[in-house]
């Protein structure tokens, strides 16, 4: 096939044709000449030079009466076509077919001729001769040469389709694409169709294609200056065009077809086998309606099938250039409305499948946390029963060093160096056993006494009874309580503890000073209560330890005070929730419920 | 001079809470377990009875029971390493519940309040 050919003559100021028709046609495999009113060759088809065996620009340097015997029919018709006064209602807007004879180098060949006239932009009148029919092998190698250009590029089309693990939206605009591309199936416009399970209908989905002449003209102008190859031109089909697409678009979201309207023009070509091509000589059921949301008469409709059913439809049209849609076109549509079915369906597969992967990678995540979670319980139950075993061991022989500890004391004098003894093992049994306490306290099962209070206040008073150790170390507070008024079901003393606790690690992640936050926000269900720090966060291999007993990052402390505050929120129907900060520091966090009507007064 | 009966068997226990008491000005007498603890009381008519629970053979609850089936005049104190008995409800009938620790000031304290308060009823 023929390139670009510098040497091609452009006509004089007269006979000119513009470039979306002239691209529409150039590439064509069918043998095509365009004749201007003064019966010079303005354009000949790939198809036509191979046909006649010249190069372009001979062709479009040639009169016709140079290249074909016309007969008077044509000669008649061809007359009429290009009187300029002649209303084109007169030529009918179909087209007129006649026999003639082609002059192929010495040879003269038999052939047939569609003719069909158009106008360009400044009305100047054309003439379309589509030669075919020849039964001469030259015409059929030409057409050979035709179709294996089309298959190749439905070769390329099939490899754009599957190759790429395109999603379902990129299928159906590379399907579109290539049905309107210049270097693909060249309609001017696509529609796509699918059925829509849910609503039972055939929806409109996605459309192209340029919605006036002007728009028409810069797109196949910039589509020319693009890479040949589909897939590239696929992957480039870039948003300045899309934007074009806009008028379609609202086209084709206003077709909606209910699947229980059987005889409907659109589900009936969706179920049917070939390709169907309708003119306004064509009447069913819906197709005026039809015609209308297209704004043309002749269009043609591809189903879209698969072995699992029709899943959609593709419509076509040449809204914009008037050009004829040919059986050559409309049996590649067909190949392409087959092979886009099976990528789409394909896509589908494809995405439900991601689907379901994706769901059970979920339940299975959810099984590992939940493992956890049971692991963690049992690990927690244990933990509980060792220790208080272990504890009230303890606090017997403790009590007994304690005590006498103290009796001791007591009977030293003032002055004896053994009395600071004494003290020191008073004072360490009274840490043990308060270790015990809490120890005791998070096994036994709390009998909550809780009641409707102020959260706020909850925060106040616990933050007074820690203001002496904040500035003892240097850190300040900073409070933010924006929970007045609002009403929280409680126990005011455990809460102020889990608080207090909650203080006091903040205070000890920072010590060289710092700050530390508190803050209240009223909730769908609750009250959130929040302590930052803006120390270190919470190191990742300890933020899954921190709730259990006995872990403790402190080289003093018995590990047991998240542990109980954990106790403490659940307990109240909340979770304590530690996290890091993304501008740094930890947050821990929990919610306090609503008041409910059976409130249990405090003790 | 009241007397007071601590029910313990732990030995060093049974010595501070005798100590303790004596300081305070108490007549004391120990028993090792439940069974001696019950014979005691129905012998010796101590004022008050200072009863652990977990020990072996009969338990405390068991003897606060059996003590308040003899005389239920009696004001017993539960003292014990268990905070979780509180949690029973045949330890309410108890006059108090302690958990042990070795400061002994809020046992001495509650000793002497239901002394006191036996004093003015009787």
């Amino acid at each position: 096939m023929h390139g670009d050919t510098p040497a091609r003559r452009s006509p004089p100021a007269g006979p000119a044709l513009d470039a979306l028709a002239r691209r529409g046609l150039e590439a064509s495999g069918l043998p095509q000449l365009v004749i201007a009113v003064s019966g010079e060759v303005v354009l000949a088809s790939d198809g036509a030079c191979a046909l006649l065996q010249r190069s372009r620009s001979q062709l479009e340097a040639a009169r016709l009466d140079e290249l074909v015997t016309t007969t008077d029919a044509l000669t008649g018709w061809i007359e009429r076509a290009i009187d300029r006064d002649a209303p084109e209602s007169d030529l009918g807007s179909g087209a007129a077919i006649s026999q003639l004879d082609l002059r192929v180098g010495d040879r003269v060949v038999a052939a047939e001729v569609q003719c069909e006239s158009f106008s360009d932009d400044e009305d100047r009148r054309f003439l379309n001769l589509i030669l075919r029919g020849a039964d001469d092998l030259e015409a059929r190698d030409a057409m050979r040469t035709a179709r294996l250009a089309k298959l190749n590029l439905l070769n390329q089309v099939s490899e754009a389709l599957y190759g790429a693990q395109l999603s379902l939206p990129q299928v159906l605009e590379s399907v579109l694409i290539a049905m309107t591309a210049g270097q693909g199936l060249r309609f001017n416009r696509a529609f796509l169709l699918l059925v829509d399970e849910r609503t039972r209908s055939l929806r409109g989905e996605i459309a192209i294609g340029p919605s006036s002449r002007e728009e028409a003209d810069r797109i196949w102008t910039d589509l020319s200056e693009q890479p040949t190859d589909l897939y590239e031109m696929m992957t480039s089909y870039d948003h300045s065009l899309r934007q074009t697409d806009v008028a379609v678009n609202d086209i084709v979201r206003e077709l909606d077809v209910p699947l229980a309207d059987e005889n409907h023009v659109l589900i009936r070509a969706m179920h049917a086998r070939r390709v169907r091509h309708f003119t306004e000589r064509d009447a069913a059921p819906g197709l005026a309606e039809v015609q209308r949301w297209l704004g043309v008469q002749r269009f043609a409709v591809a189903p879209l099938a698969t072995r699992r059913g029709a899943i959609g439809v593709l419509i076509a049209d040449n809204a914009i250039s008037g050009l004829e849609i040919t059986d050559f076109d409309l049996e590649f549509m067909q190949l392409f409305a087959n092979h886009s079915a099976n990528a789409i369906e394909s896509s589908r597969l494809t995405e439900e499948l991601a689907r379901k992967v994706l769901d059970l990678r979920k339940a299975q995540q959810k099984q590992k946390e939940d493992q956890q979670t049971l692991l963690r319980m049992e690990r927690l139950s244990v933990m509980g029963e060792t220790s208080a075993i272990v504890a009230h061991e303890l606090r017997n022989p403790l009590v007994a060093i304690g005590g006498f500890a103290r009796a001791l004391r007591r009977n030293l004098a003032e002055d004896d160096p053994n009395r600071q003894y004494a003290d020191i093992i008073t004072d360490e049994t009274a840490r043990l056993e308060r270790i015990i306490h809490d120890l005791l306290d998070f096994i036994r099962p709390q009998k909550m006494m809780r009641k409707t209070v102020a959260p706020d206040a909850i925060v106040q008073e616990a933050v007074r009874k820690m203001r002496p150790t904040l500035e003892s170390h240097g850190v300040t507070l900073e409070l933010d309580l924006q929970a007045e008024g609002a009403e929280v079901h409680a126990h005011p003393g455990e809460i102020q503890q889990v608080l207090q606790n909650l203080i006091f690690n903040a205070i000890q992640a920072q010590p060289g000073g710092g700050r530390v936050q508190v803050t209240s926000r009223v909730l769908e269900g609750g009250v959130m209560i929040q302590v930052a720090d803006e120390g270190p966060g919470i190191p990742g291999d300890v933020a899954e330890k921190m709730f259990s007993p006995f872990f403790t990052t402190k080289s003093a402390g018995s590990g047991l005070g998240l542990t109980i505050c954990a106790q403490i929120i659940k307990a109240h129907g909340g979770v304590l929730r530690g996290e890091n900060l993304s501008e740094g520091g930890a947050c821990f966090s929990f919610i306090l419920p609503r008041p409910k009507d059976d409130a249990e007064p405090v003790e | 001079m009241a007397k007071v009966l601590i029910v313990d068997d732990e030995p060093h226990l049974r010595l501070l809470y005798e100590t303790e008491l004596r300081g305070a000005g108490y007549q004391t007498m120990t028993a090792s377990n439940a069974e001696q603890g019950l014979e005691y009381v129905e012998t010796m008519h101590p004022d008050l009875v200072i009863l652990d629970i977990r020990m072996a053979g009969m338990d405390g609850i068991e003897a606060l029971q059996r003590i308040l089936d003899m005389d239920n005049t009696i004001p017993v104190i539960l003292n014990t390493a268990y905070s979780s008995y509180r949690e029973n409800y045949l330890t309410w009938s108890a006059d108090a519940y302690i958990t042990k620790s070795s400061d002994t000031t809020e046992l001495i304290s509650k000793v002497k309040e239901l002394l006191d308060a036996k004093m003015i009823e009787s």
